[in-house]
């Protein structure tokens, strides 16, 4: 840390340098006012409501809000604490990027290795619904393989299940969301049960990369997407209407036909009776001296609130999950939390074509190839998917600055020909390693708890498939007609950190998705995710959802 | 290099094609006050962050440039994030305070004047230096200019961008999307996309 001289150079308001947010401001300034002394502070009566539920689940996206529904169906009391606030889309979200800052979760989060993560806007959410509420809406299934990567590669983990135990989820969330995509699947043609709605239609770099894979020789199809390409009977809801190709998936919906917790599973569970607490940030999970978790204790509007529960579902993501567990020393024995953190390769190959292309239209992911989910050719464990990309101008120009370094007249001249730009993408298996790993760092965030550092540094195998990826889309590109192509090797989602296993001594929760540690915390979001799967998480964390809530209600019966 | 008809954008955001919120949104970038007294940086940072910003994105041909500055020093007097930080990076008001020094440094370094003193092609070498991790200076020491660079470099881009008038420059027109998208194929546009113009016509 710069000392005191050097911070206060150049500027009109010096700040401790620790201290960098707004909300940590306006505590300090409260807290000065009332001159209350630190040990006071500690014994304050906590507002201590004796009701207690059955169930708290912390976090409202896609590993929380399908179990708040499952458990409130089941005549559960279930209360669900959401760090971010509630919003109406229709009214609230405007179609600009800038103006939507507000879905992502922006506290700082410490990026370290040699290929440092981006979050916030990258991949993490806030709000009631979650990183949902910017998810692109992409949900391929993932295929068995990926289940079984130390069986078939002997690198990477099994899974402590198979496809079989996830296959009548995907099917189920598949009919709720409802799900636009092609029947039969072209790399899965023995499903049984097709996708209710019929594909949304393909936008301008959909049809470049379908034209180029056909002369290449590798197979497309429309991609399977969770926003209605017609309108759609909602449980729970009433009617959803259709997508009308915005391309705004990754800022947010404001008609509810991309399915979101919020349009979806949440408005299920409160029509059962589940209540869903916004600006609910969970501070502290309480135990009794067995280790069970008694409750939890959150900050809301200013107070400090405890919720007494006999079950706890942990579903916050894979940063703040083991951050949480981490600050309470919960769950710790297998020496897992935190460790084997995973992101998915997610490099783009972008180029300038003749063809007006309008980037901003239609759903942005329109086509897919799974041709490459074990390439023929591969130097590398499991493989990868393809997909075309739309994206929306700021998106765009920032990534593009920050891998090509465009600056003066060149930049602007570049950015002219947004509309003749179209990309492609991979999103490929990642394999656990104990360089990558979260930790607490001594920095602290606006309320005073330690910032997340992750470390991610693409190992052997990442770097192989990326290698492959860029070749094959380069090809792809330039069989398109593309000009001036050029890649950015980035890494999308956040995966692990608590993951799931057959035994405490190397995971932090069961197969059930229960704390091996503690018998009443349950863990669902996409850290329990033994490996990262070469498909995109969101339909893969849904299912585990579903799954989750039904082995915790079998275990009440037993 | 295609350019667009100037006013697309400003006509659209009168009209029922753009939601309430999007034009709330829109308009008060359009409508900011030509004028900004900074409240984070000092006049003379400010001024050295306004000349920086100036050769990022030169605006020749606006009467009026689209200010980058007054956003950077909004965000940092807030002191709010956007999810991340290179964690070999200090926090970012310390960031622009060592970066913005650095530049002076390497100005001075290379041309025994301050950054602003400088005439524009000269701005452009030190800027080039800095964008090359070649610039000197004792701030760079604590500071991976690299990593400088690229983040300045994307909150320009995310300021500019954002802007109304510079997607309209670039042809932009998502904002309008009431009735949605029915021709999203190649080569297909719905009559309020704006035709593009080869260079020299107006």
């Amino acid at each position: 840390m710069p000392d005191e001289e050097l911070l206060e150079e150049g500027v009109l308001n010096p700040v401790q340098p620790e201290i960098q947010d707004p909300l940590l401001k306006s505590l300090l300034a409260e807290s000065e006012a009332t001159a209350a002394p630190t040990e006071q502070e500690q014994t304050a009566p906590l507002s201590d409501p004796t009701d207690e539920v059955d169930c708290v689940v912390i976090g409202t996206g896609a590993g929380g809000a399908p179990l708040l529904a499952r458990l409130a169906m089941a005549g559960l009391k279930v209360v669900a604490l959401e760090a971010g606030p509630r919003r109406d889309p229709k009214t609230e979200y405007a179609t600009d990027e800038k103006a939507q800052n507000f879905l992502f979760w922006n506290d700082e989060r410490l990026s370290a290795g040699q290929n440092p993560v981006a979050f916030g806007k990258n991949n993490s959410g806030t709000g009631v619904g979650g990183s949902t509420l910017h998810y692109t809406a992409y949900t391929p299934r993932a295929h068995r393989g990926d289940l079984q990567l130390f069986t078939d590669f002997g690198q990477g983990v099994d899974w402590p299940f198979g496809m079989e135990e996830l296959e009548l989820y995907y099917e189920e969330l598949e009919h709720f969301l409802g799900i636009s995509g092609p029947t039969p699947y072209p790399w899965d043609p023995t499903r049984r049960k097709g996708y209710p709605l019929a594909p949304l239609p393909l936008n301008g770099a959909a049809q470049l990369m379908q034209r180029a894979c056909q002369q290449l020789g590798v197979q497309t199809s429309p991609a399977a997407n969770a926003a209605l390409s017609a309108r759609y009977y909602q449980e729970g809801i009433g009617w959803r209407e259709a997508c009308t190709n915005r391309g705004f998936c990754q800022a947010g919906c404001n008609r509810g036909a991309k399915a979101s917790m919020d349009v979806t599973f949440l408005p299920l569970a409160e029509s059962y009776g589940a209540e869903i607490r916004a600006d609910a940030f969970v501070t502290e999970i309480e135990r009794d001296a067995q280790g069970r978790v008694t409750g939890v204790v959150y900050e809301q509007h200013g107070q400090t609130v405890r919720q007494r529960c006999r079950h706890l579902f942990l579903c916050a993501g894979a940063v703040e999950t083991p951050r949480l567990l981490l600050l309470n020393e919960l769950a710790l024995t297998s020496g897992q939390v935190g460790k084997h953190f995973m992101a998915h390769p997610g490099m783009q190959v972008w180029g300038t074509f003749e063809e007006d292309i309008r980037p901003y239209k239609g759903i942005p992911g329109g086509l897919i190839s799974e041709d490459t989910h074990r390439p023929k050719d591969a130097d590398f464990a499991g493989g990868y998917l393809l997909q075309s990309i739309g994206v929306m101008p700021v998106t765009f120009a920032t990534q593009m600055v920050r891998q090509r370094k465009l600056w003066g007249q060149p930049l602007r001249d570049y950015m002219r020909q947004y509309n003749h730009v179209a990309g492609i993408n991979i999103l490929g298996d990642c394999l656990p390693h104990a360089d990558n790993f979260l930790e607490l760092s001594d920095e602290k965030d606006a309320r005073g708890l330690p910032k997340p550092r992750l470390h991610f540094t693409a190992q052997e195998n990442e770097q192989r498939m990326n290698r492959h990826a860029e070749k094959l889309m380069r090809q792809i590109w330039e069989a398109a007609g593309a000009k001036d192509i050029w890649a950015f090797e980035r890494y999308a989602h956040v995966i692990g950190t608590a993951r799931m296993g057959l035994s405490g001594d190397d995971a932090v929760v069961n197969a059930d998705g229960r704390a091996f540690d503690v018998p009443n915390l349950y863990i669902c979001d996409n850290s329990v995710f033994p490996s990262a799967l070469s498909v995109n998480p969101a339909l893969t964390i849904m299912a585990l959802s579903l799954r989750t809530a039904d082995k915790f209600l079998a275990s009440l019966r037993t | 290099m295609p350019h667009y008809p100037e006013g697309t954008v400003r006509t659209l955001l009168q009209t029922d094609l753009v939601t309430p919120a999007t034009r709330a949104a829109l308009n008060a970038r359009l409508d900011a006050p030509a004028h900004y007294e900074p409240q984070f940086f000092d006049a003379d940072t400010y001024a050295l962050l306004r000349a920086v910003a100036a050769r990022i994105f030169p605006q020749p041909d606006r009467e009026i440039p689209i200010e980058l500055a007054p956003g950077i020093d909004k965000r940092l007097l807030a002191g709010t994030a956007d999810g991340w930080r290179y964690d070999a990076m200090p926090p970012d008001r310390e960031a622009y305070r060592l970066g913005l020094g650095g530049i002076n440094q390497a100005a001075e370094a290379q041309f025994n004047q301050l950054f602003v003193e400088l005439d524009a092609a000269k701005q452009d070498a030190v800027l080039e230096l800095l964008a090359a991790g070649k610039a000197p200076g004792e701030n760079w020491v604590q500071l991976p200019q690299n990593r400088f660079f690229e983040e300045m470099l994307a909150e320009m881009a995310e300021g500019y961008y954002a802007h109304p008038l510079a997607q309209e420059e670039i042809g932009y027109v998502g904002m309008a999307d009431v009735p949605g998208w029915q021709r999203i194929g190649l080569n297909e546009h719905e009559e309020r996309e704006p035709e593009e113009r080869a260079a020299g016509d107006k």
